[in-house]
C-alpha cells in the first residue's frame, strides 16, 4: 500500500491546515539553526505567513468536500471544526504579531517561542476536530504542555516561574481526573473509544445509571479547567498575572476557543443521552462564573488579574449560548468567540504595550494616559467598553446574540443574570477607561509622567500596532458588519451534522416561529 | 477464582482517590508531580482492566495506556524543568513558600 | 431623509477629532450642529401634518438573524423631539466656553450624544433603539466625570450604574416583548403583542416603567438625578436634562402607551398617583434648597410628574400636552441651567444665602437675572410663556380622567412659583455686596444662547399652535389605540342594546 493511498483512505486532507502550521513549526525551528540569532528578524513572518497558508486552507476546506471524517473518525473536520480551527489560527497569528517586541525586550530567544506557540495551536487545531478519546487527549496535552512551557518562559522570572507551576499542577491534575473519566467512558462504552459510538452506548443503558453521569462529571472537570469556568478558574487569576503577556493573550483566546470546540464535540456527541444533566451543571457553571468574576474583577488593581476575571466571567456569558443547544444558541457561542479574539487580543495588545514601555500593569499606572498615548487610550478603552457589552461595538452585538439565543431557549434565569452582572462588569471595566480618560494632568501617575516618547521605529513595534489597529478597526466595525460574520457562524452550525442531530425536534419548531423569512413577508404585506 | 472487572476498577479507584489526596495535602512540589502520576496510573489500570474485559479483540484502552504514559512522561519532563527553574531562583520547593501571586 | 440626523453628527465628532486647532473646535462642533438643527428644521417643513403615522420610513436588513434592522422613522411624537436635541446641542456647545480644557474631546463627545439621542428617537426597531440608547451612557458618563464639579467621581458613578440599570430594563422587556409574544422580528411594526396573556403583559410594562422611569427620573428612582445635574456641567447638565431625560419620558409613550395599551390603561392610575408624588416631592424639595442648581434640579423633577400624569391619563389631549411640556421643559431647564452656569461662573457661588443683588444695572449681572426671571416665570407656567401653554393642556387633558392627581398638580404649580419667587428674590434682588462684588462683564458668548432659548420660549409662548400642530394627528391615533377597548365594550353594548 503506498502512501497515496493511505492518505486517501484517512482522509488525511481533512489536517492539511494542521499539516501547514507543522510544516511552519519546522522551518522556524530549523530556520533558527542554520541562520542563528539574526534569524529573528524574519522568523516571525515565516510564522505568520504559514499560519496565513493554514487559513487559506481551511477557507478552501470550508468550500470544499462533504467527506470529513479522517483518520477512520479519529478527527472530523466539519464546519464546525474549521470554524474553531479558523479562531485559534488567527488568535495566534495577533499572538504572534504582539509577542515580538515583548520577547525581544524579555532577552529570550524568539523562535522557540514562535515554536512552542506553534505547537500549542496545533495542538489547539486538533482539539477542534478531535472525536476519539485518544486523539482528543494528545490534542488536550499537545496544547496544555506547550501551554505550561509558554507560561514558564521567562526562566528567570520568579514570578513566572511560580505560574508555570500552579498552571502545571493544576493543569496536570484536571487532565487526570478528564482522563478517569474517559477510561470510564471506555468501559461503559464496552471498549469504544469514538465519540459517537460511546454516544450510543451510553444511550442504550436504560435505568438512570449513575456511572455515566460520574464519567461526565470527571470529563467537565477537564473541559471547565480549559474554559476556566468557576469553580475551575483558580490557576487563571495567577497564571494571567504571572506569565508574558502575549501567553495569556493566546490562553485567553486560542486556548478557550478549542477548548469551546472540545466541549461542544465531546458533550453533544458523547453525552447526547445525557443532556439534561449536562445542561444543568454547566448552568450551575454559568452561574458561579459569572457571579464570582465579574465581583471579584471588581476588587482587582492589576490589569492583568482584571482581564483575568474578565475572562472567567466572559466564559460564563459563552456557556449561556452553549446551554442554550439551539442553532441560534451554537451560532451565537461561534459568533461571540470571534468577537472575543478581537476585543480580547486587542486588550492585551494594549497592555503588551504600556507593559513594555512603562514595565508595570497597575491599573492605578494607567491614570491620565491620554495625553501621552492616544492611540493605545483609544484602543484599549473600546476593547474594554466591547468587552463590558457597550454598543456599538461588537461586543454588544455578541452578548446581545447569546442572549437572543438563550432567551429563546427559555433560559429566562440565566439571560437575566447575564444582563445583571454585565451591568456590574460594565463598572469595572469603565473604571479602567476612567482613569486614562478622565484623570487631570496634575494627577497623573508618575509612570505616565516618565511615559517615554511614542515610537514605532524600534524593532519588533511595527507588527504590535499592525496587532492593535486590527483588533481596535474589527471591535469597532465587526458590530456594524455583523451580518457576514453571524451568517458564517450559523452556516458552520446548519453544516455540522453533529450539531443538527443534538437540536431536538421540539425546540427546532420552536426556533422556526422566529424565523427571518416570515419578518419579511411581513414587511411585504405591509 | 477468576478474578473480577470490579475488583480492578477499586483499586483504580483507591488509588485515584491516594492520588487526590498527596496533591491536596503535600507542600513538597514533587511530591504533588508524583501525586498527579499515581492518578495517571489509575487511569491506565482502568484501561487496561477495560481493554482485557471488555475489549480484548482491539485493545483501544492498551494503546490508550501507552499514549497516556508517554504524555505523562512528557508532563512530568515539563513539570520538573519548572520545578528545577524555581528551585534555581527561589531555593525551595516547597509549595507554602510559592505566594507571590496571591490566590 | 433622517439618516443626515445620524451620519452629520458623526461625521462631526470625527472631524473635530482631526481638526488641527483645538481652541477653534467650536467652530467646527457649531457647523455640524447648525448642520444637524438645519436638516430636523427642513423634516419639520417637509412634515405632513395630516397623517398620524410614521413618515420619512427608511427600512434596510442589518442583522438578520438578530432580528435587527436599520429601520427609522418619525412621527410628531419624536419629530419636534428631534429638534430640541439640535438646538439644544448647539446651546451646549456654547455654553461655558471659556477656559474649557480639552475642548475637542469635549464637544465631540456633545456631537457623539447628539447622534445617540437623534438615533433613539428614530429608531423603530427595538433592537436599534437600545444601540442608541445605550450608547449615550458612556459619553455622558465621561462628560460628567471629567468637566464635572468637586463631587464628580461620585456623580458619574451614580449616573453610570443607574443609567446601565435602567438599559439592563429596558433590554430585558424588549427581549421579554418580541419572544413571549412570538412576534418575528424586534420590529416595531411586526410586534404581536397582542398574543400575549395579561400578567406577563403588566410585568414587561413594569420592566419597561421602571427602565424609562430610571431614565426620566420618576420619584423612587430619582436619586441619581440631583447629584448628577449639580455635579455635571452647565452644558452637561442641559443636555442631560435637556434632552436625555425626555428619552426616559419618550420611551413611556412610545414602548409604554403605544405596545401595551390595555395594560396601561390598567395601570393608569397608579402611574397618575406616582406623577403626582413627583409633582409634589420635587416642588417640596426645591423649595427646601439652598443650592440653586439642585433648586433647578429638583423642579426638573417635578416637571417630569406632570408628563407622566398627561401620559397615564392618555386622552388626546394630555398626550399632547406631554410632548408639549417635553419640549417646554427640555427648553426652559436648558434656560434655567445656562443661566444658572453664568452665574456661577460669575460669581463663584450657588448658594442661594450668599447671592443678592444680581439685579445691579452696573455691577451685577442684569441680562442674566433679567432672563433669570424670565426663565423662572415660564417655568412656573406664566401665560404668554411656552410652560403655561403646554401645562395648560396637560391639566385640560387629564382632568377628565384623573381629576384629583390633576388639582394636586395644578396647587403644585403654585409651589413652582414659590421657590422660583424665593430664588429670583435671593439672588435678583437685594442689595449687591459693596466690598466684594465686581463682576466680570458677561462675554457674547455667555449671551446669545440665552437670548436665543429665550426668544424661543417668549415665541412659543405667544404662538402655541407652532408648537402643538405637529404631534395632533399622532396622538390622535395613540389615544385611539388605548381606548380601544372601551369604544370595543361601548360597541358592544350597544349592539345588545339593538335587538
Amino acid at each position: 500500500m503506498d502512501v497515496v493511498t493511505l492518505a486517501s483512505q484517512l482522509n488525511a486532507g481533512t489536517i492539511i491546515p494542521e499539516g501547514i502550521v507543522t510544516l511552519t513549526l519546522l522551518v522556524v525551528l530549523v530556520g533558527d539553526l542554520i541562520a542563528g540569532r539574526k534569524s529573528a528578524s524574519w522568523l516571525p513572518y515565516v510564522a505568520i505567513v504559514g499560519l496565513l497558508g493554514a487559513i487559506a486552507a481551511l477557507f478552501v476546506q470550508w468550500n470544499g468536500t462533504s467527506d470529513t471524517i479522517a483518520f477512520l473518525g479519529a478527527f472530523n473536520g466539519d464546519a464546525l471544526s474549521i470554524v474553531f480551527r479558523g479562531i485559534v489560527v488567527l488568535s495566534t497569528i495577533i499572538t504572534v504579531l504582539v509577542s515580538i517586541s515583548y520577547v525581544r525586550q524579555s532577552g529570550t530567544s524568539l523562535s522557540e517561542f514562535l515554536s512552542i506557540l506553534l505547537a500549542a495551536t496545533i495542538g489547539g487545531m486538533f482539539l477542534c476536530g478531535a472525536s476519539e478519546l485518544v486523539t482528543v487527549f494528545i490534542a488536550l496535552e499537545t496544547l496544555s504542555i506547550a501551554s505550561y512551557l509558554m507560561t514558564g518562559y521567562t526562566k528567570g522570572d520568579v514570578r513566572s516561574n511560580e505560574a508555570a507551576l500552579k498552571y502545571l499542577l493544576i493543569g496536570a491534575a484536571s487532565s487526570a481526573v478528564f482522563l478517569y473519566g474517559a477510561s470510564l467512558l471506555y468501559g461503559l462504552a464496552g471498549g469504544e473509544t469514538q465519540l459517537d459510538r460511546i454516544g450510543i452506548a451510553l444511550s442504550q443503558i436504560e435505568t438512570p445509571a449513575i456511572a455515566p453521569v460520574v464519567a461526565l462529571v470527571f470529563v467537565i472537570c477537564g473541559i471547565a479547567f480549559k474554559l476556566s469556568a468557576a469553580p475551575f478558574h483558580q490557576w487563571t487569576p495567577d497564571v494571567y498575572e504571572g506569565s508574558p503577556t502575549p501567553v495569556v493573550a493566546f490562553l485567553s483566546v486560542g486556548s478557550k476557543a478549542a477548548g469551546f470546540a472540545f466541549a461542544v464535540r465531546m458533550l453533544v456527541t458523547a453525552f447526547g443521552s445525557l443532556t439534561e444533566q449536562w445542561h444543568f451543571i454547566f448552568a450551575a457553571l454559568a452561574v458561579l462564573s459569572m457571579i464570582l468574576g465579574n465581583a471579584v474583577a471588581l476588587a482587582q488593581t492589576s490589569m492583568k488579574r482584571l482581564l483575568a476575571y474578565s475572562s472567567i466571567a466572559q466564559a460564563g456569558f459563552v456557556l449561556i449560548g452553549l446551554i442554550a443547544g439551539t442553532e441560534s444558541g451554537y451560532a451565537s457561542v461561534i459568533f461571540y468567540l470571534f468577537a472575543y479574539l478581537f476585543m480580547n487580543l486587542g486588550g492585551f495588545a494594549c497592555v503588551i504595550l504600556f507593559s513594555l514601555r512603562t514595565g508595570t500593569d497597575r491599573i492605578s499606572d494607567y491614570a491620565g494616559l491620554y495625553q501621552k498615548d492616544p492611540l493605545l487610550t483609544l484602543t484599549l478603552s473600546i476593547c474594554l467598553l466591547s468587552l463590558g457589552g457597550i454598543p456599538p461595538f461588537v461586543g454588544f452585538f455578541g452578548k446581545i446574540y447569546l442572549f437572543w439565543a438563550g432567551w429563546q431557549a427559555e433560559l429566562y434565569g440565566l439571560v437575566l443574570l447575564g444582563l445583571i452582572t454585565s451591568v456590574i462588569s460594565i463598572y469595572y471595566y469603565i473604571r479602567v477607561v476612567k482613569m486614562m480618560v478622565v484623570k487631570e494632568p496634575h494627577e497623573m501617575s508618575e509612570t505616565v509622567k516618565n511615559y517615554p516618547e511614542v515610537s514605532w521605529n524600534l524593532p519588533g513595534m511595527r507588527p504590535l500596532q499592525v496587532g492593535i489597529v486590527l483588533a481596535l478597526v474589527a471591535t469597532s466595525l465587526v458590530g456594524i458588519l455583523a451580518n457576514p460574520p453571524i451568517d458564517l457562524a450559523k452556516a458552520s452550525v446548519q453544516r455540522s451534522p453533529i450539531l443538527q442531530a443534538s437540536i431536538s425536534p421540539a425546540k427546532e419548531v420552536a426556533v422556526s416561529r422566529f424565523a427571518p423569512v416570515q419578518s419579511s413577508e411581513f414587511r411585504v404585506q405591509n | 477464582m477468576e478474578l473480577q472487572l470490579q475488583y480492578f476498577l477499586l483499586l483504580a479507584a483507591f488509588l485515584f482517590c491516594i492520588g487526590i489526596y498527596g496533591l491536596i495535602t503535600s507542600r513538597n512540589a514533587i511530591r504533588v508531580l508524583m501525586s498527579i502520576e499515581l492518578m495517571l496510573n489509575a487511569v491506565n489500570l482502568n484501561l487496561m482492566a477495560f481493554s482485557n474485559y471488555l475489549d480484548p479483540e482491539n485493545i483501544k484502552g492498551q494503546v490508550f495506556t501507552v499514549f497516556v504514559i508517554t504524555v505523562a512522561a512528557a508532563e512530568a519532563a515539563v513539570g520538573l524543568a519548572i520545578v528545577l527553574a524555581i528551585y534555581r531562583n527561589r531555593d525551595t520547593v516547597d509549595m507554602e513558600q510559592f505566594n507571590l501571586l496571591k490566590w | 431623509m433622517l439618516t443626515p440626523l445620524l451620519v452629520i453628527p458623526l461625521i462631526g465628532a470625527i472631524a473635530i477629532v482631526l481638526y488641527p486647532d483645538a481652541k477653534k473646535s467650536w467652530v467646527v462642533a457649531t457647523v455640524f450642529c447648525l448642520l444637524s438643527f438645519g436638516w430636523s428644521l427642513y423634516l419639520l417643513s417637509q412634515f405632513d401634518l395630516s397623517f398620524g403615522g410614521l413618515q420619512f420610513v427608511e427600512f434596510h436588513q442589518w442583522v438578520e438573524p438578530l432580528g435587527l434592522n436599520y429601520s427609522f422613522g418619525v412621527d410628531g411624537l419624536s419629530l419636534p423631539l428631534l429638534v430640541l436635541n439640535s438646538l439644544l446641542s448647539a446651546i451646549a456647545i456654547h455654553t461655558n466656553r471659556k477656559d474649557l480644557e480639552r475642548s475637542r474631546f469635549h464637544d465631540s463627545l456633545i456631537l457623539l450624544v447628539n447622534a445617540g439621542i437623534a438615533g433613539a428617537l428614530i429608531a423603530q426597531n427595538l433592537l436599534l433603539f437600545v444601540i442608541f440608547y445605550e450608547l449615550e451612557l458612556i459619553p455622558f458618563y465621561l462628560m460628567i466625570a471629567i468637566w464635572g464639579g468637586k463631587n464628580r467621581g461620585y456623580a458619574s458613578t451614580k449616573f453610570l450604574l443607574y443609567t446601565a440599570v435602567s438599559g439592563l430594563l429596558v433590554i430585558a422587556g424588549f427581549l421579554g416583548t418580541t419572544f413571549l409574544s412570538g412576534s418575528p422580528s424586534f420590529e416595531i411594526a411586526d410586534l404581536q403583542v397582542q398574543n400575549l396573556d395579561s400578567v406577563p403583559k403588566l410585568l414587561l410594562l413594569t420592566a419597561l416603567l421602571l427602565g424609562f422611569g430610571i431614565k426620566t427620573p420618576l420619584v423612587p428612582l430619582h436619586t441619581w438625578m440631583p447629584d448628577t445635574y449639580v455635579e455635571a456641567s452647565p452644558a452637561t447638565a442641559i443636555l442631560l436634562g435637556g434632552i436625555l431625560a425626555k428619552l426616559g419620558t419618550y420611551g413611556l409613550l412610545r414602548f409604554g402607551l403605544q405596545l401595551f395599551p390595555d395594560t396601561w390603561e390598567l395601570i393608569a392610575p397608579v402611574l397618575a398617583v406616582v406623577g403626582t408624588v413627583s409633582v409634589i416631592y420635587g416642588a417640596m424639595n426645591a423649595i427646601a434648597q439652598q443650592d440653586i442648581k439642585r433648586m433647578v434640579a429638583y423642579s426638573s423633577i417635578g416637571h417630569m410628574g406632570y408628563i407622566l400624569v398627561a401620559a397615564a391619563a392618555g386622552t388626546e389631549l394630555s398626550v399632547q400636552g406631554a410632548i408639549a411640556q417635553m419640549l417646554a421643559h427640555g427648553m426652559i431647564l436648558a434656560l434655567l441651567f445656562f443661566l444658572v452656569g453664568v452665574v456661577e461662573k460669575t460669581t463663584g457661588t450657588r448658594d442661594r444665602s450668599v447671592l443678592n443683588g444680581l439685579m445691579n444695572p452696573i455691577r451685577g449681572l442684569p441680562l442674566t437675572s433679567g432672563l433669570l426671571i424670565l426663565a423662572g416665570m415660564a417655568s412656573a407656567g406664566i401665560p404668554g410663556l411656552v410652560g403655561f401653554t403646554a401645562e395648560f393642556v396637560v391639566f385640560q387633558g387629564s382632568f377628565a380622567t384623573f381629576p384629583i392627581p390633576t388639582l394636586i398638580c395644578i396647587i403644585s404649580s403654585g409651589l413652582t412659583a414659590v421657590y422660583f419667587v424665593i430664588l429670583i428674590n435671593r439672588t435678583c434682588f437685594g442689595k449687591l455686596d459693596n466690598a466684594s462684588a465686581y463682576y466680570d462683564r458677561l462675554e457674547v458668548n455667555d449671551r446669545w444662547p440665552a437670548l436665543v432659548l429665550t426668544a424661543i420660549v417668549l415665541f412659543l409662548g405667544i404662538q402655541p399652535n407652532w408648537l402643538l400642530r405637529w404631534m395632533e394627528p399622532t396622538t390622535t391615533s395613540l389615544a385611539i389605540e388605548l381606548h380601544r377597548p372601551a369604544i370595543a365594550r361601548v360597541a358592544a353594548i350597544d349592539t345588545i342594546h339593538q335587538p
